[in-house]
């Protein structure tokens, strides 16, 4: 019979061994009866040889090997008993299990699904990116031509499995007469082959896509399929227009496949050849090329990133191979020998394959350390919340132990008492760890949320799979280990009959004191104080950065972030439309000024470029690279920067007439040294540019980044480039006028797609998520150990003062001051308090490197901040120590040396 | 008067259940009846303790070496009777010859000739 049938036999072995011994004993009966001894007495003497049937049938359990589990039953089935018999106790303790083991999984089903999830493609660790490691300053890292693409195939037979893609933009639907916005991203036709990526219905893209003759046909995301379409079968082979561009729909990828890069979804894919017909314009470098003509003959724009699938056998020759042909690029690139030491520096440029199984992920560079962070803090909410119930737990162990004594006088040995009240922690965990999925999943969820910039959540795969389940199994059981490892081991000591003498006070008063609870209070203190330090420091990380000085007044300034090029516009057309939303967004009635900038405020988006000033000499790593944007008259005002020097431009500086600029305070100091630059020349290669005027530095991109080397020239000298952004300065609420410009840009053109109408503070506010999101999630850790460490202090003090109310009762009859005790307890109280700041302290240093690098404008080691932590912790713990103190000082001795 | 039983309730575990093995190895037996062949064949010098008997069936049978069976005993009672298996047959055999290797080496160390 196997183990697990005896196991789930275990009754029905039982009952037969009852029947066998009685068989063995009437045999023996009959025996005895016949060899002519009276049947009573036989019956005695059978049983007697017999021993007790039940050691018997014990010793026969034990011989079955299934002991411990059924030990493990009946100890979980006592432990629930127990705790229905203190309902309260157990919710609250399940609760607070719950939360914390809900909490720890929510940051790890995040850290999980940012971090460390591998690609749902075949065999994603055979993936690599091709990227140039060490690029000198001028090279992107990832990006490659369409026609290096095509090189870099050559050198790998069969013309190698190396995929391209574009950069993920928005592109605009036309669906019922208005333009749905979208996520689109270019791929080479051989892209989902080589990933093994299925379709869902249709078929996807494949190398016959890259022919030029062949139909334009676009590849929709099971999601987009799904949220758009509402899984309609028949948008296979229809068509759709992207961008203004028709395109067949060819198929639906398979589920959960959401392209390569972790937190952003793609919604459609369409081949690479069509770049110039769907007015692509995502991420690119240009050097020598004409941006405004089809991307894909010209080597001279990098705009794709490079993918290729290599196993393990072949990856030394892939990469071997790839990295010569792009060294020898490198060297026929750089054959002017004139500039040695720049050439040098380029040359340093090498080729590496970089694994690609987790995808790219912008969000895990910008996330990982606060993720990590998050884990430590809630990993220690965790552990006080540990602290706190263990000493709950040993204070009502201290209350049963008379139960335990019973048990142990009983013949129950010390290591069943152990495992026993093991397990009564452990259900708890469990119980707990169940009920922790709910917080778990939905706390995930807000954490989302609440990092994510702008309108729309992070698009994260969050799934209570087994990864995630599993972690919050071990996570229950560790914490049941935890919180029930110090009561278990009290519960295993307990002495049999020890409690019945002197009606149990024998065993309570070597108790009183309950050194190993005023142990868990101080380590619950030291936990609190590093929390709340941390809580602190990103509080005023996150003031610290609002404080910081933009340049600009975004206070009344709205943006309009509208898509010309996403809308068809021919270049020709531009200018007229300018006018035109000028004069309808200006009409608006509340705004007092409006202006069109290329790029606006507060997205990111940048065009950087290389100037030169005639006649100096740089040394060879000189940056000379600057941020253009090119703007209208009035945008200065509009969006409050300071002129410095010089003039704004005016309506006078027309195509055809001298180049004007104004620079910026970083810009001039960089390139001149000076601010008193009106009237120097600079340009791209020769001196094109004339300075007019100069302004504050400004930190146009985000809050956080040094404001960039910036020049301004008007829109009107580059009426061809696309403008993004209106801005508006508002007089009074911004909400109202909100509505009202989205009807203005409507009443102009209603296909031109308008991004978002938000204040300038909104987006900048965005660019500041990870602060935010750390300040507040630090802030909600900070309050929970805070309050979980008054709580235990309380408890334990509480517990002492009932314990010693007999002491108290001696101390005040012999004249003792009420005072006096008050002081006593309250002394007692506050040296445990302040071993738990010396020790949260020393827990400090070695922890705050875990937070140096999110800390702005502060030190982690900031006095102010450790103090004011100390302080609030030190009140807090007066505070909850103050009530048994108090009533320590109002215990009656009469009563108290009555109740002996 | 019989002697002095030899064997005391702690008699090793592994003993006991070779000469469990080795009484149901002639005829199938209930568990009375293994415990007094025993102290029959031992002249009386091995007593069983009967409440080691049958957490020692249990284990034999656990292991497949012995399988008990509900039957009739002579008197006509009803009781469950062990027999050997193939298994208990062959772990026997070898016990035994352990035993007698055992037996032999540790009388020539005491030199009782």
């Amino acid at each position: 019979m196997s183990w697990l049938s005896r196991l789930l036999r275990g009754r029905t072995l039982d009952r037969e061994l009852d029947r066998e011994l009685r068989a063995h004993l009437a045999l023996m009966t009959d025996d005895l009866i016949r060899s002519g001894i009276p049947p009573e007495e036989a019956r005695r003497q059978a049983a007697i040889a017999l021993g007790g049937v039940e050691q018997v049938k014990e010793a026969s359990r034990d011989a079955r090997g299934t002991r411990i589990v059924e030990d493990w039953w009946q100890d979980t089935q006592y432990a629930v008993r127990s705790l229905r018999r203190a309902p309260g106790f157990s919710l609250a303790a399940i609760l607070t299990l719950a939360l914390g083991i809900g909490a720890n999984t929510a940051v790890w089903s995040v850290m999980d699904a940012v971090m460390f999830r591998s690609l749902p493609v075949e065999r994603s660790e055979e993936l690599y990116a091709l990227r140039q490691r060490a690029p000198s300053s001028d090279d992107p890292s990832y990006l490659f031509s369409y026609p290096g693409m095509g090189r870099f195939r050559g050198v790998l037979p069969d013309s190698g499995p190396i995929a391209g893609m574009g950069s993920i933009v928005r592109m605009y639907v036309a669906a019922a007469g208005q333009a749905e916005p979208m996520e689109a991203q270019l791929v080479s036709g051989n892209w989902f082959q080589m990933l093994g990526v299925g379709a869902a219905r249709g078929r996807l893209l494949n190398p016959g896509d890259d022919d030029a003759g062949s139909p334009p046909v676009a590849v929709l995301s099971h999601a987009y399929w799904d949220r758009q379409f509402g899984r309609d079968a028949a948008i296979v082979g229809s068509v759709i227009r992207l961008n203004g561009f028709p395109l067949a729909v060819a198929g639906v990828a398979e589920p959960g496949f959401d392209g390569l890069t972790v937190g952003q979804q793609v919604d459609l894919w369409i081949p690479l050849r069509l770049q110039h017909e769907v007015r692509y314009s995502g991420g690119a470098w240009s050097r020598d090329a004409n941006t405004d003509e089809p991307w894909l003959p010209q080597d001279g724009i990098a705009w794709l990133t490079l993918v290729t699938r290599t196993p393990a056998e072949s990856f030394q020759r892939t990469e071997t191979r790839l990295a010569a042909q792009y060294r020898a690029e490198l060297l026929e690139r750089n054959s002017d020998t004139s500039d040695a030491a720049g050439r040098a520096r380029r040359l340093r440029a090498q080729l590496v394959l970089e694994p690609l199984a987790k995808g790219f992920s912008p969000l895990r560079q910008a996330f990982a350390d606060p993720l990590q962070a998050l884990m430590a803090g809630v990993g220690l909410v965790l552990l006080i919340a540990c602290a706190n119930l263990a000493g709950l737990l040993i204070a009502r162990g201290a209350a049963r132990s008379q139960e335990a004594s019973v048990r142990a006088a009983l013949g129950a040995r010390a290591g069943r008492l152990f495992r026993q009240s093991l397990t009564e922690s452990l259900t708890l965990a469990l119980i707990g760890g169940v009920a922790s999925l709910l917080v778990a999943w939905w706390g995930g969820h807000a954490l989302v949320r609440a990092a994510s910039a702008g309108p729309r959540p992070i698009p994260l795969a969050l799934a209570l799979d087994a990864r995630v389940l599993g972690f919050a199994a071990l996570l229950s059981v560790v914490t049941g280990l935890l919180l029930g490892l110090a009561p278990a081991w009290r519960a295993a000591r307990a002495v049999p009959f020890g409690s019945f003498q002197a009606g149990g006070r024998i065993a309570a008063r070597s108790l009183h004191r309950l050194p190993l609870g005023r142990v868990l209070v101080v380590s619950q203190i030291a936990l609190s104080l590093v929390l709340l330090a941390a809580a602190g420091l990103f509080v005023r990380t996150l003031r610290n950065f609002l404080a910081v000085d933009t340049g600009y007044a975004a206070e009344q300034v709205l943006e309009a972030r509208i898509d010309a090029r996403g809308a068809g516009y021919a270049m020709e057309a531009l200018p007229g439309l300018y006018q035109r939303l000028l004069d309808a967004v200006g009409a608006v009635p509340g705004v007092s000024s409006v202006s069109l900038s290329m790029h606006g405020l507060g997205v990111g988006a940048q065009r950087i470029s290389e100037f030169t000033v005639p006649g100096v000499d740089r040394p060879p790593d000189f940056k000379r690279q600057g941020q253009e944007n090119f703007i209208t008259p009035g945008y200065f005002a509009t969006v409050g920067m300071v002129l410095l020097r010089g003039r704004e431009f005016t309506a006078t500086d027309r195509l055809g007439g001298p180049k004007v600029t104004v620079v910026s305070e970083a810009f001039a100091k960089h390139f001149f040294g000076t601010l008193d630059v009106i009237g120097k020349r600079f340009g791209y290669d020769q001196p094109q540019f004339e300075i007019v005027g100069v302004v504050r530095d400004v930190r146009v991109n985000a809050i956080k980044q040094t404001p960039p080397r910036m020049l301004f020239r008007p829109l009107s000298q580059e009426p061809s480039e696309y403008v993004q952004s209106v801005e508006a300065r508002v007089d009074g609420p911004v909400e109202d006028v909100t509505r009202m410009i989205r009807f203005a840009i409507a009443s102009v053109d209603p296909n031109l797609p308008v991004r978002e109408v938000v204040p300038v503070a909104e987006l900048l506010g965005r660019g500041l998520s990870r602060e935010r999101l750390l300040a507040r999630l630090a802030g909600v850790f900070g309050v929970m150990a805070l309050l979980l460490a008054a709580i235990g202090l309380y408890g334990v003090v509480a517990y002492s003062v009932t314990q010693r109310t007999n002491e108290l009762g001696i101390r005040l009859a012999l004249g003792a001051r009420p005072r006096a005790v008050w002081l006593m307890v309250l002394r007692d109280s506050l040296a445990m308090v302040l071993a738990g700041l010396a020790l949260g302290i020393l827990l400090w240093l070695p922890l705050q490197g875990l937070v140096r690098s999110m800390v702005f404008g502060l030190s982690t080691r900031d006095p102010l901040t450790l103090a004011a932590a100390a302080l609030v912790l030190g009140l807090v713990g007066a505070a909850a120590a103050s009530f048994p103190a108090r009533r320590a000082a109002r215990v009656d001795p009469a009563q108290a040396l009555r109740a002996q | 008067m019989s002697p002095d039983p030899l064997v005391k309730p702690d008699l090793l575990q592994g003993t006991l259940d070779m000469l469990v093995l080795r009484t149901v190895a002639d005829e199938a037996l209930h568990g009375y009846a293994i415990a007094q062949r025993i102290r029959l064949v031992s002249g009386d010098r091995l007593a069983i303790p009967q409440g080691s008997l049958y957490p020692s069936l249990r284990r034999l049978e656990n292991q497949a070496l012995i399988k008990g069976e509900w039957g009739t005993a002579p008197s006509g009672r009803e009781a469950r009777v062990y027999h050997l298996t193939a298994k208990g047959r062959r772990r026997l055999d070898a016990e035994l010859r352990d035993w007698h290797e055992l037996t032999t080496a540790i009388g020539l160390v005491l030199g009782d000739a």
